[in-house]
This record gives structure tokens, C-alpha cells and sequence, in this order.
């Protein structure tokens, strides 16, 4: 035990700093490492209107670098109704992106606020390169000529930022983001790792193997884990089985007897751990099929120095699977089981030792210098790892047969995308229900029928065609703001296609 | 029209109160008659100013709530700044129901927050029957139980006006839920105790003897070391001295027993019981939350029928269903739950099996019988009376098929079981 002294020491050392103590419930879901791409972040957001600063609201709080919103308009007097980031009728008259600024930045000190009050026709006749500082662009209920030209802007390299397109209208939303590519190693996945049991990698088995069951002490008995434990009993299976697993069922119920016959006391309850896990001694450790599927991506075949480092992990880990036992890099991470103290710590060793090894075989494949931070957490993460291809905002109202296929697999969310859609292809300020079922008809392909559903949707938007209701705003506020940390911190796995909202019945899905 | 109310203040929304949508109840009357409810009248009741209920408070603002009231027992802590965007750096250690509502009187002219620093078991049922809605933005379970009781055991068939909705939310890190829940209707919160989470429990004995993990090293510090070194002293959660004795008392056993990774954040985050929280999950709950609190107050359109369940984790994928009354609900069922045990089954198991029950999980049960009392917690000459009973079996006290009624100080309702006996 360390003397007093030194404890004290040791605490105000470990003590957190007021940032941390400030940021400790989201760094419990993202860690420093997006902590650190958030407060990179640079954000552009088109127009102050409620939804945008809903938006905004929950990316200021969280610590966002940077953020500009760029709206040429003054508050009006619905303005200063249903946006909580306007003071009131005071707000009246000002500019819309000062006032709004003004009052998010107050969110939090450690971050950057501007107001722009360009208007964004001007910026795109006369400075496309404005875009360039940015990390993402978010756009509210912008008008359909300007969207158009900007996602077409955005979309031309892929080095610009994407774009978030948001839409909404009464009790009805929905998002887009536009991206070209999307890769993930902190993707947070809830499937576990493989303690690959069934292939026991060398110190493993010689352990399981040289335990001697029989004379041990009753209360080491009690502690062996059941990883241990069931190595031990494959191993013995096998030798009496030509070397063969458990395969079928009469094979599986014998085997779970004879795991419980190895009990020297009824209680041993890590005996009753190793039968309930013993489906792990049969189901065999492979490379799972979406990462499989990872090798055959495009980038692989043409990588070279210049290609991100992703992808030259994504080889290397390819190079891996291909040498026997044909798995992932082993994890290092242990669950916890019934066992003592040491017989744990010793297994939780065995683990790391390997894990260690073939880490360094799988850097071994690498041509290009990557930093162990990103290695580490890559083949940490390995079983998890995603690449997403995103398309160009609108590409799926330009393809009536993907429309079609959406309407037939998700009507009610298809239905009220197509409104919406419908609502930003009419001139009018007042639409009629008509004119916006004719719009919608208009981007099916002939002869396929809108859903049931759309009249529900048409109707709520002829109701309301203008409406930016709080309650929407801040539902949306939510969620895009939820998406762009994902984009950003490229942790946990973003939306793919729309994401549809109607808090009518309070649902939402996707297309 | 007060005098607040700008020309256009409510253009928006307006457009939903003017005219019905296609989900709307044909007795919706739109235009002035329910405007003048929603401004003038309508009285509700936010529970909670923390992260879901600072969100709450401003959408109810904005959507033309007037006259909000608002209870939460605690004061501004650092780590709630990250979400909790009523408060600022100066008001930390200020009671959060006060702050809120000065923010929201200030930001949103014309709505009146009437603050209470205390807790929702001060306040009795003529408090609550002025309200004619009640959301629920809360972490605590406990709370919960009791405000959903609480409105439940409000009804009165003969009237109307004694049934008030209650719109309940919670979040946890990328996850959350809104559901609607109208008194003896619909399934209450009780109901669906079943599906919270099991939380994390440690063996004493694992604690005691075998850590493997830094967590069983932080519960042997919290739980076995400071009472032993503090005696009656209970652990301040708050205060950075209790967590870095605690920090440093764990540290010091793992390396004992060669355990890495005890951090001070894990310390805190194991005895606090830390649930990961983000601005985002709490508007969206919250904003679903009051969008019900409005389609209710309005009949402008369907509500939710009646649970929505959002997991934002692998993109945005969410569920809503209506979650059905169970009848055994100690709170609105009515039906007593059927519980069958070992006639070997002593009391003290009995109470064990109360608590850890996910569908009754009651701390500190008392225990009767229709004629008899079984054991029960207080007060002490009572729990000294009754206590013998403990290392008795139960089908000594109670019969086949018996009755046993549970009740809790912490509950504002009775559970009646009906005890069988497997062998
Ligand atoms: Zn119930």
C-alpha cells in the first residue's frame, strides 16, 4: 500500500479538469477521440429558422469547433414566435443569423460562432470556394433551385464537406445527408468479439491442457473460467472424436454432460457458465460476412500511398484472414466469468500476449506508416468495422424506379417523403391537395399508384404548407444534430437513404 | 389575444389550430375556442428541469403553454452544462426548477413558470388536480412509480376532470422513450416495469474475494472499505474528496491484485450510477414529449398510441406500439399477481425476491396478511415485534392460495400477491 501521502497525491492528479467534469456524460459515449473531431468540426448552417437553430443547439452544447449561419434575412415577427434562439419581439427587425449567433454561443464559451449575412445565390454566383472551410453544411427548407445547385457543388469532389438536407413542414420531416464515402472503426457494435474457443490459440490450449483437474485444490476447482474449462473439454472431445467438434445434437448433449460431469461439487457454477457458453465449442470462429464482404471493395484494388489510411488497414487485415486459423485479429478484451482473482488475471493475460502478436503480424502487411493509436483501435474494433457509399441528394426522386421499389417496401415513410417532396416542387404558397398528388404522381414511374398512406401525408401539408412548428423543429434538432456527431466523430453508424418523420402518430423511417 | 402576443407571434402554429389535418378528431373545434384553451387556460405540470425537462419547458413556451409549473428537488451541478441549456457556469450549485423557469419567464415573453425546489412526494392531491396535463422528465424510477401511481389513484369515475394524462420520457445515451399514459385507461408506468434494464449487481462475494474487474475493486472501496473506515459517514457522491478517497482506496486494491483500469471517471461513473447523456436524445424525447402535451391540450391531431421507442445508436431506427395494462398492475390491474414459491421459503427470501423481481422490484417491503402482520419496516417497535418472523417459513403465516399485501413508504400503492406453494 502506498502511504497516505502519496494517495493525495495520486487523487488530485486523477481528479478530472473542469472541462472534462463538464463534457463526462458524452465522453462516456465518445471518448476523447471524438471529442477532439467534434471541437475540429467546422459547421455551416443555412438559415436561422427554429429547426436550424434546433439543430444547432445540440452541436454548440456538446462543443463544436466552429459554426456560421448564413442568412440574409431580419427577424420577423413569426420569427421571434417559434425560435428560442430570438429574444422575443425585442428581436424583431435584427439580423436573424446575429441575434441567433449571439444567443447560441452563450451555450458554451469554448466555442466559435459567425453570422453571415450573404445571401447564398451571391456566394454560389460569386465564391464557390466559401464552402471549402467547412466540414459540413446543413441546409433547412431551402428553396429547390438554390438545394439543387449547392448538392451539385458539393457533390463534385469529395474533399468538400457534405451536406445535411433538411425538409420539413408541420408535423412532418425528414433528412438526407450527402456524402461519398463514410468508414467506421468505432462503429460501438453490440455483437461481442470471438474468444475463439473453438480455436484455441497455442498458450491457451497448452494451459486448458495441462491443468490437472483431478488433484487440484476444491477451490481452485470452483475458480477455472469457464473459457478454460471448455478448451479443456473440446480438446478432450476431439482426441476421442477424430479430432472432430460436437456436431450434432446428440453430440452437443453429450458433450454439455459431460462438461457437467467435470463437477466436483453440484454449485461449481462455472461449470454451469461453460455448458450454458459450450454452443461457443461449435459454432466456428470465422471472418464475419460484412467484413468479408469489405474486401472486395474498390478501393482495395487500386490502394497506394495516397489512400486512406482505412483502406491500408482494411489490406492488412485481408493479408491476416487469409493465414490460418483464418480469423480476425484476436481481442484483447475478456468478459467477466465466474473465477478467483489470479486464475482471471492469468487468462486475461494469455489473451492480451496473442492479441499483442497478431497485431504485429497484422502491421506487419502494412506498406504505409499509420499511428498505433489508429492500429490499436482498429483491430479492437475489426468485427465491427463499416463503409458506407452514400449518393448525391436527389438521386432518388430522379430514379422513378427506386421511388417505386420504396413505395412498395416502406409505404407509409415513402408516402410522406413523396409529399414532401411534392410540396418543394410546387410554386404555389398554398398548394391544393390536387396539385400536390399530382406533383407526386409526377415522380412515379407510369402506371405505379401512390400508397393509401399519401393522403394522409398530402393533407397534413396542404393543412399547414408553411408551418415550422417548435415541436417538429426540435424533434428534427434532435435527431440531424444526433447524425452529424456520428458523421463527425465517425463513431457509431449513420442514417443511409431519408429518414422520414410524422409526429402525427410519432413514427419514423427510412427510404 | 393577451398583450404578449405580438401580430404573427403564433403564424406557425396557427396553421395547425386553424384547419384539421386528416388524422384530426372530428370534435376538434379549430380557431379561436382552442387557441384561447391552449394560451388562457390550460394549466400543466413539467416534473423534472434537467436535460429532458429544460427541453420540455422551452418547447411548451414556444408552442403557446402560459401557465407551466415546474418541481425539481436539485441544484446545478458542472457536468449537467454539456445539455442543461438553461443554465450557465454562474448558476452551478442554484436550484435547477428556479433557474429554468427565470430563463424561460425571460426568454419567452408572456408565460409564467411557476418554480417548486422540492419533491413531487411534498405535494398532495388537490396540487395535483389543478393541472390539466403532466409530463414527466425524470431519471429516477422511484419517482416515476410514484407520479404515475399517483395519477392513477386521482381518477375518479365521477369525474371527468380528475383524469389527467401524463406524458412520461427518458433517455439513456443514443436511446430513449415518450409514451402516453391516460390514468386507469391505458397501461401506466408501473405496467411495464418489466422493461427497464437490469442494473448491474456485484456478488458481495465477488467483491469481497475474487475482483477481476476495476469495477469489483470501486465496489469494494464504496461499499465494504468506507463503512468500515467511516462508520455511520455515508459516501457524498458530489464530493471530489469521497470519490478521490474512493478513487485512490480502489486503485490501491487493484494493483494488489494486478487489475488495470480504475480511473477516477469509472469511480464516479460506478457509484454514481452514471448514465451517458446527450443534448440530442433529450430533445428528441422531449420534443415528442410535448408535441403529445399539445395534439392532447389541442385535438389537433392524433396522439400517440402509446409507446415510442427510439434507438439511435445503427442510424435512427425507432418503434412505436401500444404497450399493453397488465392486469396483475398493483397500480391499475386490479387482479393480484399469482407469485408461487418453495414451501421452504422463509420470509427474509420472500422479501429478497420482492426486491430483485423485475416485475415488482420494491425496496423495503412490508409484509401483511388480511389478519396478520407479517414483517414490517417501520416503525422501529413494529419492526421489532414483527422481525422474528423473518427466519420463519412463510407457509407457517400464510396458507395455500393466501393473500399477502406489500407495501413500501417509497410507493403510494399496495401490491397484493397471492402465494402458492411449487412442492
Ligand atoms: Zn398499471
Amino acid at each position: 500500500m502506498a502511504t497516505t501521502d502519496s494517495i493525495d497525491i495520486t487523487a488530485a492528479q486523477a481528479q478530472p479538469d473542469s472541462k472534462t467534469r463538464r463534457y463526462d456524460r458524452q465522453l462516456r459515449l465518445w471518448a476523447a477521440s471524438g471529442q477532439s473531431a467534434l471541437e475540429n468540426a467546422r459547421l455551416l448552417v443555412i438559415s436561422g429558422s427554429a429547426t436550424s437553430t434546433s439543430v444547432l443547439k445540440n452541436l454548440v452544447l456538446p462543443g463544436v469547433g466552429h459554426f456560421t449561419i448564413l442568412d440574409p434575412a431580419n427577424v420577423t415577427h413569426r420569427d421571434a414566435g417559434n425560435n428560442f434562439f430570438l429574444e422575443g419581439d425585442s428581436s424583431i427587425g435584427k439580423s436573424r443569423a446575429e441575434e441567433a449567433v449571439r444567443l447560441l454561443a452563450e451555450l458554451n464559451e469554448g466555442v466559435e460562432g459567425k453570422a453571415d449575412t450573404s445571401s447564398l445565390e451571391h456566394i454560389l454566383d460569386t465564391n464557390p470556394g466559401y464552402f471549402a472551410s467547412y466540414t459540413l453544411v446543413i441546409a433547412h427548407n431551402l428553396e429547390p433551385k438554390l438545394l439543387a445547385r449547392l448538392s451539385t457543388l458539393l457533390w463534385a469532389d469529395d474533399t468538400l464537406p457534405i451536406l445535411v438536407v433538411v425538409n420539413s413542414d408541420g408535423f412532418l420531416g425528414e433528412f438526407f445527408i450527402q456524402f461519398h464515402e463514410h468508414t467506421i472503426i468505432e462503429s460501438h457494435s453490440e455483437t461481442a468479439p470471438s474468444l475463439r474457443i473453438d480455436k484455441a490459440f497455442p498458450a491457451l490450449y497448452d494451459y486448458a491442457t495441462s491443468l490437472d483437474f483431478a488433484s487440484m485444490d476444491p477451490t481452485d476447482h470452483t475458480h477455472v473460467p469457464y473459457v478454460v474449462i471448455l478448451v479443456r473439454a473440446l480438446a478432450d472431445w476431439e482426441a476421442a472424436h477424430d479430432g472432430k467438434a460436437p456436431q450434432t445434437s446428440a453430440d452437443k448433449k453429450a458433450f454439455k454432460e459431460a462438461v457437467q460431469a467435470m463437477k466436483i461439487k453440484f454449485d461449481e457454477e462455472n461449470f454451469d457458465e461453460a455448458e450454458a457458453q459450450a454452443y461457443r465449442c461449435w459454432t466456428e470462429t470465422g471472418v464475419p460476412s460484412d467484413i468479408t464482404a469489405l474486401f472486395q471493395d474498390p478501393q482495395l484494388s487500386k490502394l497506394g500511398p495516397t489512400s486512406p489510411p482505412f483502406y491500408h488497414l482494411l489490406d492488412a487485415l485481408r493479408q491476416f484472414t487469409l493465414l490460418p486459423p483464418h480469423t480476425l485479429p484476436l481481442s484483447s478484451t475478456l468478459p467477466d466469468m465466474k473465477a478467483n482473482t489470479s486464475s482471471y488475471i492469468h487468462l486475461q493475460k494469455l489473451y492480451k500476449t496473442r492479441a499483442e502478436e497478431e497485431k504485429a503480424t497484422l502491421k506487419g502487411f502494412l506498406t504505409v506508416p499509420i499511428d498505433d493509436a489508429m492500429v490499436d483501435s482498429f483491430v479492437k474494433n475489426a468485427h465491427g468495422l463499416k463503409v458506407l457509399r452514400g449518393k448525391k441528394w436527389g438521386a432518388l426522386d430522379a430514379e422513378p424506379a427506386s421511388l417505386a421499389s420504396a413505395v412498395a417496401s416502406s409505404p407509409k415513410a415513402a408516402a410522406t417523403h413523396l409529399a414532401l417532396s411534392a410540396l418543394s416542387s410546387v410554386s404555389s404558397p398554398t398548394p391544393s391537395v390536387e396539385a400536390l398528388t399530382a406533383a407526386a404522381q409526377a415522380l412515379l414511374p407510369p402506371g405505379i399508384e401512390l400508397p393509401d398512406e399519401f393522403s394522409d401525408a398530402v393533407g397534413e401539408i396542404a393543412r399547414a404548407p408553411n408551418a415550422d412548428l417548435p415541436n417538429t423543429a426540435a424533434f428534427l434538432g434532435g435527431l440531424v444534430a444526433q447524425e452529424v456527431i456520428k458523421m463527425i466523430t465517425k463513431q457509431y453508424v449513420p442514417i443511409d437513404g431519408y429518414c422520414v418523420v410524422d409526429l402525427i402518430e410519432t413514427w419514423t423511417g427510412m427510404v | 389575444m393577451s398583450t404578449s402576443d405580438w401580430q404573427d407571434r403564433y403564424y406557425d402554429i396557427d396553421q395547425v389550430l386553424n384547419t384539421p389535418g386528416p388524422r384530426t378528431d372530428p370534435a376538434f373545434l379549430a380557431g379561436d375556442g382552442v387557441k384561447d384553451f391552449l394560451r388562457n387556460q390550460a394549466k400543466i405540470l413539467v416534473i423534472g428541469a434537467g436535460g429532458l425537462g429544460c427541453e420540455i419547458l422551452a418547447n411548451l413556451a414556444l408552442t403557446g403553454f402560459k401557465d407551466i409549473h415546474v418541481i425539481d428537488m436539485d441544484t446545478i451541478d458542472i457536468s449537467n452544462l454539456n445539455r442543461q441549456f438553461l443554465f450557465r457556469q454562474k448558476d452551478v450549485g442554484k436550484p435547477k426548477a428556479i433557474v429554468a423557469a427565470e430563463f424561460i419567464m425571460k426568454r419567452v415573453p408572456g408565460v409564467k413558470v411557476t418554480p417548486y425546489f422540492g419533491k413531487i412526494q411534498d405535494k398532495g392531491d388537490d396540487y395535483y388536480l389543478q393541472f390539466n396535463l403532466v409530463i414527466c422528465g425524470l431519471d429516477s424510477v422511484e419517482a416515476r412509480r410514484w407520479m404515475s401511481a399517483t395519477l392513477v389513484n386521482l381518477v375518479d369515475p365521477e369525474n371527468p376532470e380528475s383524469l389527467k394524462p401524463l406524458i412520461d420520457g427518458g433517455t439513456e445515451g443514443f436511446k430513449g422513450q415518450a409514451r402516453v399514459i391516460l390514468p386507469t385507461i391505458t397501461s401506466c408506468y408501473e405496467c411495464s416495469l418489466d422493461m427497464l434494464n437490469k442494473p448491474t449487481a456485484f456478488p458481495i462475494c465477488t467483491i469481497a474475494n475474487t475482483p477481476r474487474l476495476p469495477e469489483h475493486c470501486i465496489e469494494w472501496a464504496s461499499v465494504l472499505e468506507w463503512p468500515r473506515v467511516h462508520g455511520e459517514k455515508k459516501v457524498d457522491t458530489d464530493d471530489p474528496e469521497h470519490i478521490g478517497w474512493l478513487y485512490t482506496t480502489a486503485a490501491a486494491r487493484a494493483k494488489e491484485f494486478n487489475i488495470e483500469g480504475v480511473t477516477w471517471s469509472l469511480t464516479q461513473g460506478v457509484v454514481k450510477n452514471i448514465i451517458p447523456a446527450i443534448a440530442s436524445t433529450n430533445a428528441i424525447i422531449a420534443a415528442s414529449c410535448c408535441n403529445e402535451a399539445f395534439k392532447i391540450a389541442t385535438s389537433s391531431a392524433a396522439y400517440l398510441n402509446n409507446y415510442f421507442m427510439l434507438i439511435g445508436t445503427e442510424g435512427v431506427y425507432s418503434y412505436t406500439f401500444e404497450h399493453e395494462k397488465r392486469d396483475d398492475c398493483p397500480v391499475c390491474g386490479g387482479e393480484s399477481l399469482e407469485l408461487p414459491i418453495s414451501s421452504e421459503f422463509t420470509v427474509e427470501q420472500l422479501i429478497e425476491l420482492l426486491v430483485e423481481k423485475q416485475d415488482v422490484q420494491i425496496k423495503k417491503p412490508s409484509l401483511s396478511t388480511p389478519t396478520s402482520q407479517i414483517y414490517l419496516q417501520a416503525p422501529p417497535q413494529l419492526e421489532q415485534a414483527t422481525r422474528p418472523n423473518l427466519s420463519k417459513k412463510v407457509k407457517e403465516l400464510v396458507s395455500e392460495g393466501g393473500e399477502v399485501t406489500v407495501t413500501s413508504t417509497s410507493l403510494p400503492f399496495s401490491l397484493s400477491l397471492r402465494i402458492t406453494y411449487t412442492n
